[in-house]
């Protein structure tokens, strides 16, 4: 085990925002998926679209 | 006098075969087709930047060990990364795959390159899999609990046994990883030597009009690209890339960490519900229980092990291969060490071997039944009077011997001083209530879509919602063959998911949906404008 200075330890093990606890989810009939999973879900069709949309920067001396 | 010339030596053909298939600057360009103008490009490369940042944290895990990360706050941190890095390896190769298919990136001899890159997306789940089960926390337990049924199932979980953590570690950090970085290193090469796929063809002009040679409104995928280019360096990219993944990781794994729900031990279970311990306990006794009547791999229950259709069942094709036998296993081995040091105990085994099978049932059904009423004095079991034989004494050492942890050890005890197979306390765990009860509560359940979650409010596997939905609608809730069903199906799926090249109707998908315009508007629009 790496010793550390105590003062660090604990910023490296708890996190600044705590997910543990009570796991929230949604629920609609035979549906349920957790809150995590549907952001992470919404942030890939939300890059995914930004990727189609957003310009890419153009090459100054295209051949 | 002419010397003759020498014959080719192996190692001259190999180098003419690398360096024809590969010559430096296809291996590393540094223009790429001009059609290369998309964000959508860069997520092939975010997902090998977070393959390199998953690697690395996974080799600083293997130095130090795989309990260092739940003793240490480096470790601990370390496995952060490890775990946001996945995730992120995870998201950005679901985009990649998405893109890719909208392109038919396929087209032109590329089919090698998709099912290359598709089976790198199996291997990974895979991987992750191995990694879930590898952490030695309640997590762990309760996904090789539950993912053995489908396993066992597809008659894979005979040698492929997810309770045995050593098993399962050796392949996490050895095995899937090596097979999964070959995969990426064959699936870029495809990449390089076929080249980036090219746009489908443009509309075509109302009448006919000449077209220009740099951006043509119909390239041939399968020729080598001749049209205009743009500088692209892949190395800067890459570099790009990784210090973005590796910002993003320490950052995340700043905010959120990484769950780590301590395992249950069967000494947290004994003391924490008892009478779920000694219910269980008297099952697997009178091998009523589940793991008792399961059928291969473990027992050689008639007619037991799930069939796929009919009575075809790959889990009664492959056998019994990781023998368990509930009462002495679970049980009578366990009390057997007690006994050593206990004569009344060794007078009760003596008593119940020597009863006979109806004997032994008639005791132990009058005690299962006897346990709706039971309750405790100092810690030790109380029932209302009746006729259990040894069964009652049994019963009450074998719960104190729980209780104390020492059945924690006699579970996993052999012959070798070293031990990493935790088949038998898992199994025995998964036939209780407390195990389940404490995953109910973490929405891990399989009607809770449990496979996608992880504990707490961590994301976890959103890439298995397509094998997690089968076991929510009919026929597969109600069936009792439902894991082996399921396994078929996923099987297919992800043939077809490999095959999509070859498959009509799906591999025409990307035409019909347009997307692609969208990708490769920029190339569409100067392609058009030569026509005005």
């Amino acid at each position: 085990m790496i010793p550390l200075p105590a003062a660090v330890c604990p910023q490296l093990v708890e996190a600044l925002i705590s997910l543990g606890g009570k796991p929230h989810s949604i629920h609609a009939g035979w549906f349920l998926i957790s809150v995590a999973n549907l952001v992470v879900i919404v942030l890939m069709i939300v890059a995914f679209l930004l990727a189609l949309f957003l310009p890419f920067p153009r090459e100054r001396d295209d051949e | 006098m002419s010397a003759r010339p020498e014959p080719p030596s192996w190692t001259g053909r190999v180098r003419h075969a690398v360096f024809s298939a590969y010559p430096p600057e296809q291996l590393l360009p540094e223009r790429q087709p001009a059609y290369v103008s998309s964000w959508i490009y860069v997520f092939g490369v975010l997902t090998l930047a977070s393959l390199i940042a998953v690697v690395s944290s996974g080799i600083v895990l293997v130095i130090f060990g795989p309990a260092w990360w739940h003793v240490s706050s480096v470790g601990h941190f370390v496995n952060s990364l490890h775990l946001w890095s996945a995730e992120m390896f995870f998201f950005f190769m679901a985009v990649h795959l998405w893109g890719k298919f909208f392109m038919a990136a396929w087209r032109g001899g590329r089919a090698l390159t998709w099912m290359a890159g598709s089976i790198c997306f199996l291997a990974s789940i895979a991987t992750a899999f191995t990694g879930y089960l590898s952490q030695q926390n309640f997590d762990s337990q309760w996904i090789s609990v539950q993912a053995k049924d489908g396993l066992n199932a597809s008659g894979i979980g005979a040698y492929f046994n997810v309770l045995n953590t050593g098993q399962m570690l050796v392949w996490h950090v050895i095995l899937l990883p090596l097979a999964l970085i070959l995969l990426v290193m064959a699936h870029i090469l495809l990449v390089r030597r076929r080249g980036v796929c090219p746009p489908l063809p443009a509309k075509e002009p109302r009448s006919p009009v000449p077209e220009n040679p740099d951006y043509p409104r119909s390239p041939d995928p399968a020729a080598e690209w001749t049209g205009a280019k743009r500088r692209y360096d892949l190395i800067k990219e890459l570099v790009s890339a990784l210090g973005v993944v590796v910002l993003a990781a320490v950052v995340l794994s700043t905010l959120f960490s990484s769950p780590d729900e301590k395992s249950v031990t069967v000494a947290r279970w004994a003391n924490a519900n008892p009478t779920d311990f000694l219910t269980t306990a008297v099952a697997e006794l009178d091998k009523t229980s589940g793991v008792a009547t399961y059928g291969p791999p473990y027992t050689h229950t008639p007619g037991a092990g799930q069939t796929i259709v009919g009575s075809f069942s790959l889990a009664r094709l492959v056998g019994v291969h990781i023998p368990i036998d509930t009462a002495r296993d679970f049980v009578l081995a366990p009390l057997g060490i007690a006994a050593k040091s206990n004569p009344p105990l060794t007078t009760a085994l003596a008593s119940y071997g020597s009863a006979s099978p109806a004997q032994r049932s008639a005791w132990t059904s009058a005690y299962a039944k006897a346990l709706d009423g039971v309750s405790f004095s100092g810690g030790a079991p109380v029932v209302a009077p009746g006729n259990y034989g040894p069964v009652a004494p049994m019963m009450s050492d074998l719960l104190a011997q729980a209780q104390s942890g020492g059945l924690d050890g006699a579970l996993i005890a052999t012959s070798h001083f070293y031990q990493t197979d935790y088949t038998k306390p898992l199994l025995f765990l998964s036939d209780g209530a407390y195990l389940e009860g404490l995953a109910e509560k973490q929405n891990l359940l399989g009607s809770q879509w449990g496979m996608m979650n992880e504990t707490g409010n961590y994301p976890g596997q959103a890439w298995l919602w397509g094998y997690a939905f089968w076991y929510q609608i009919r026929p597969f809730k109600t069936s009792d063959n439902a894991d082996a069903q399921i396994w078929a199906i996923m099987g297919l799926l992800s043939l077809g998911l490999v095959l999509v090249p070859f498959l009509p109707g799906i591999r025409s998908l990307p035409r019909h949906l347009r997307v692609y315009r969208l990708i490769w508007r920029d190339y569409y629009r100067r392609a058009e404008a030569t026509r005005e």
